[in-house]
């Protein structure tokens, strides 16, 4: 019979936690932006609506600034900021061109159902130089998504709307199931916008985009309901390490 | 909205198939969903020129070439002379009113009027009011039909403050507030401008003589009414996103053809007040400027041509159509020569950021991996609460009373957190929250601040698992030969938290800026290692815990047993581990112990579902000679 002196007592496995998925997500793209040049800056989740609309050139009619969409605090002296784009207004008051900014974290908007929260996280970008292109902006969105979601995936640009843009796109992405998936929000930086943080719309141009952290998670991770990652399950949680 | 395809193609001289619509719908950047031949559109806010057929096919012109199907009243008519006062000509700088009396009835409408109704689903309310919606779905602009014979004194037109009651045409009753666009009769509100107008003015089937209004409101009177109302108004959704401020005429002239297809006219009158003539707006020919925005090589000849094709008017400089309100700088112009060239066929063009940085790992990822190291878990919360104090922020508009202000601790979060898991029979639970906290005093404060939870096991293994997370544990946790005393650790009473656990609950927040980086420095990212599993749902069935220990007296076995017990697998286990290991040196005997926990997505297991599980888990271990389970 062998002796007890010479068995090996089980392997010891340590409980290693988990950074939130949606974390973990935000710093995939920092980090990727990062490696693109990009500078990450910060700014505060609570702004006024100089900074979170009017340097944006988002009018006082526009249906965003509405009570319906927007959380306004203390009898409306500022608000939750519905996007991570004011951080940028704010460091390109800062700065002068060339400037190449990513910014993330959480945003608010007065939604809460089945798809839409009333907070959510985005990463934004913005670069600023003479002679910036809308070409130059596709060049980056491929980067952006080739390294998300593999060089054969199949992107398609759309015209779209935002104020701090023109021109503005949206982008898709072809999904497996051949449905075309919304992805993320870019455009040429509005020379309005420009022009407001100081910089010469006539000397310099610039392009800009954002993504929700959360649909890049729920496809990057098949997730199909955008509330399991404010649960706090361990369950869930614990699919992360 | 909804748009019939045969009436888009009666607007365009070539006649596409649906398949090729829509992807010139897509190129330009109308989303939009096909039903049989209905198309469903979404416009961007900025093109309230294209919330009709009109406006769509002026659009779809730049590809399709433009027609022009319908007739207007092309002969004189006579002056209104209606009695009308504007009060706010800023808010409505051009208006106009055209009195139509009509003799006998329409039994049935010609084609394209019943179309609207048929295929699109529109409910017919009365012949004018059905014109009028018809005439909004070809031209855009809204108009509003009142009862002739209910407008008996001065009509007046004004945006001011009111607070009243006012019933529309749809009977529910609104109380008005603040600032609102109304016209009155006799001191009486008898249409809520640019939304909806009211029950005492409507007309009905047998309405022979209407008062029609049609007007220009600039957006920002209209804006957030028919929200703020709750009334669902497709004139306000046209107003909010402007329309064009040359039609009115032309809209009611439109509006008489219209009639006399259907019915004979006795007697037509028109009246415009018109506050001030449109002004032209301009822009200098500047194609250099949008291929440099663009990063593209079009000629200037192309250049005006796409534009002209859009409805510019191309002479010293680009004219800006009076319905384009979205157009107003070279870099719209850039955009509307992308779309018809297409964002997907302006080729790439390689983006080179020259100052290059290298990845920084910040303190807080630092901090984060540590704790992460130790078994936490990083949470997420929303930031609304119902707790309100002095320095509390509250929210104007909140979601709801629970959530009617801004957090100052992560305590209440991240004990939710914690009973929202200890009911889901955790037994043990590490979380942290790092999150920005905001205060107000003079002014408003912000505050970077880590917030830590334990309770119950230190872990699963056999060396962690008898020991308890306690008031020890956190402090060494953070202390780490700290001789400073940076935070204060709280134990939550149970005694209001109605639940039966046992185990003590602690907590700790602490201000990111003063926890000593020694604690954490070595704790490097692991952000390259991020995989993106796929995760697999969460069940939220009960789990079921079996306990077994192992007798092994021959320690020969040894070995086999502890790599069975590490290669368990079944379809209902969720989890197993060791948390007893024991050597009785004296009989030669080692115990090992192992915790199983069954779960299922499907359903709740049943005990013979979880004994069979078991049997078969256990069996090749018991089947060892010199290996038992005593009492089994």
């Amino acid at each position: 019979m062998s002796s007890l002196d010479k068995i090996n007592p089980p392997a010891i496995s340590k409980d290693i936690g988990t950074l939130h998925p949606i974390n973990q997500t935000k710093d995939y793209l920092l980090n990727l932006l990062t490696q693109i040049g990009f500078k990450e800056v910060h700014g505060p989740e609570i702004e006024s609506e100089d900074f979170n609309f009017d340097m944006l050139n988002i009018k006082k009619s526009h249906p965003a600034r509405q009570m319906h969409d927007t959380f306004y605090l203390e009898n409306k002296s500022n608000v939750l900021r519905t996007h991570t784009s004011p951080v940028q207004i704010r460091s390109m008051l800062k700065s002068k061109p060339p400037i190449a900014f990513s910014s993330a974290g959480k945003v608010y908007r007065k939604d809460d159902d089945a798809t839409h929260l009333p907070m959510f996280h985005q990463v934004e970008g913005i670069y600023v130089d003479t002679d910036v292109t809308f070409s130059n902006l596709k060049d980056l969105i491929h980067q952006i998504l080739h390294n998300l979601f593999g060089k054969d995936v199949e992107i398609r640009f759309r015209p779209s709307y935002f104020p701090f843009t023109e021109p503005s796109a949206e982008v898709d992405i072809l999904s497996e199931n051949g449905k075309w998936l919304e992805i993320l929000g870019c455009g040429i930086v509005n020379p309005i916008v420009l022009k407001n943080c100081n910089i010469d719309p006539e000397k310099y141009s610039g392009l800009a985009f954002g993504l929700g952290v959360e649909r890049i998670a729920m496809l990057k991770y098949g997730v199909n309901d955008i509330r399991e990652f404010y649960k706090s399950n361990l369950d869930f949680l614990g699919q992360f390490k | 909205m909804k748009f019939i395809y045969k009436d888009l193609l009666n607007f365009l001289s070539e006649k596409p198939s649906i398949k090729n619509l829509s992807e010139r719908l897509f190129q330009l950047g109308h989303e939009h969903e096909i039903n049989g031949e209905v198309f469903a559109m979404e416009f961007t806010p900025n093109r309230g020129d294209c919330l009709s057929l009109i406006g769509l096919s002026r659009d779809l012109n730049v590809f399709f070439g433009n027609a022009q199907p319908y007739k207007i009243f092309q002969g004189d008519i006579e002056e209104l002379n209606l009695d009308f006062k504007n009060l706010s000509p800023e808010v409505c700088p051009k208006i106009s009113f055209l009195e139509i009396e009509i003799e006998g009835n329409t039994n049935e409408y010609k084609p394209y009027l019943e179309n609207y109704f048929s295929l699109l689903g529109n409910n017919k309310v009365n012949f004018f009011t059905d014109i009028s919606n018809y005439i909004s779905y070809e031209l855009g602009q809204p108009t509003h039909c009142f009862d002739s014979s209910t407008i008996n004194n001065q009509l007046i037109f004004e945006n001011k403050i009111c607070e009243k009651s006012f019933k529309t045409l749809l009977g529910s009753d609104i109380n008005l507030s603040d600032k609102n666009c109304i016209f009155s009769v006799n001191n009486e509100i008898i249409s809520l401008a640019g939304v909806m107008g009211g029950m005492s003015t409507a007309c009905s089937t047998s309405t022979k003589k209407v008062l029609i209004e049609c007007a220009y409101f600039i957006p920002e009177a209209i804006i957030g009414k028919s929200v703020k109302y709750n009334l669902a108004s497709d004139a306000a959704h046209k107003f909010e996103r402007g329309v064009d401020i040359q039609s009115q005429e032309e809209v009611l002239r439109r509006f008489i053809e219209i009639a006399r297809d259907h019915v004979s006219i006795k007697n037509i009158k028109i009246q415009t007040f018109d506050e001030g003539q449109a002004q032209k707006f301009n822009i200098p020919i500047d194609v250099i400027r949008i291929n440099k925005i663009l990063g593209i090589d079009l000629e200037e000849e192309k250049y005006l041509t796409h534009l002209s094709k859009l409805g510019f008017g191309i002479e010293k400089e680009i004219v800006v159509p009076a319905f384009r309100h979205d157009i107003a700088s070279q870099n719209d112009l850039a955009e509307e020569i992308a779309r018809v060239i297409g964002y997907n066929n302006i080729e790439s063009k390689p983006l080179e950021i020259t100052k290059k940085l290298d990845k920084s790992v910040d303190d807080i990822n630092r901090l984060k991996n540590y704790l992460i190291k130790n078994g936490f878990s990083e949470v997420i919360n929303f930031p609304f609460t119902a707790n309100e104090e002095k320095k509390s922020i509250s929210i104007d508009n909140p979601l709801d009373s629970n959530r009617n202000n801004l957090r100052t601790s992560l305590k209440n979060s991240l004990l939710d957190n914690l009973l929202y898991n200890e009911r889901r029979q955790k037994d043990s639970i590490k979380f942290f929250e790092i999150s920005d906290l905001y205060t107000k005093s003079d002014q408003i404060n912000q505050e970077k601040k880590l917030g830590i939870i334990i309770t119950g096991r230190q872990g699963h293994n056999y060396l962690d698992f008898s020991k308890k997370l306690d008031h020890a544990y956190l402090s060494n946790l953070l202390n780490q030969n700290s001789n400073d005393s940076f935070f204060t650790i709280e134990e939550i009473s149970r005694t209001e938290l109605k639940t039966k656990k046992k185990h003590k609950i602690f907590y700790t927040e602490i201000s990111i800026e003063i926890i000593p980086k020694h604690i954490f420095k070595d704790s490097e990212s692991s952000l390259d290692q991020i995989n993106f599993i796929k995760y697999q749902s969460v069940s939220e069935f009960p789990s079921s815990t079996r306990d077994f220990s192992f007798s092994i007296t021959d320690i020969n076995k040894y070995d086999d047993v502890i790599n069975h017990l590490s290669d368990l697998n079944d379809k209902n286990l969720k989890d197993a581990f060791i948390f007893d290991f024991y050597e009785n040196k004296k009989l030669n005997e080692i115990k090992v112990g192992i915790r199983l926990i069954f779960q299922s997505t499907l359903n709740t297991l049943s005990e013979e579902e979880i004994q069979q599980s078991v049997n078969k888990l256990l069996k090749p271990i018991v089947d060892l000679e010199g290996v038992s389970i005593p009492g089994l």
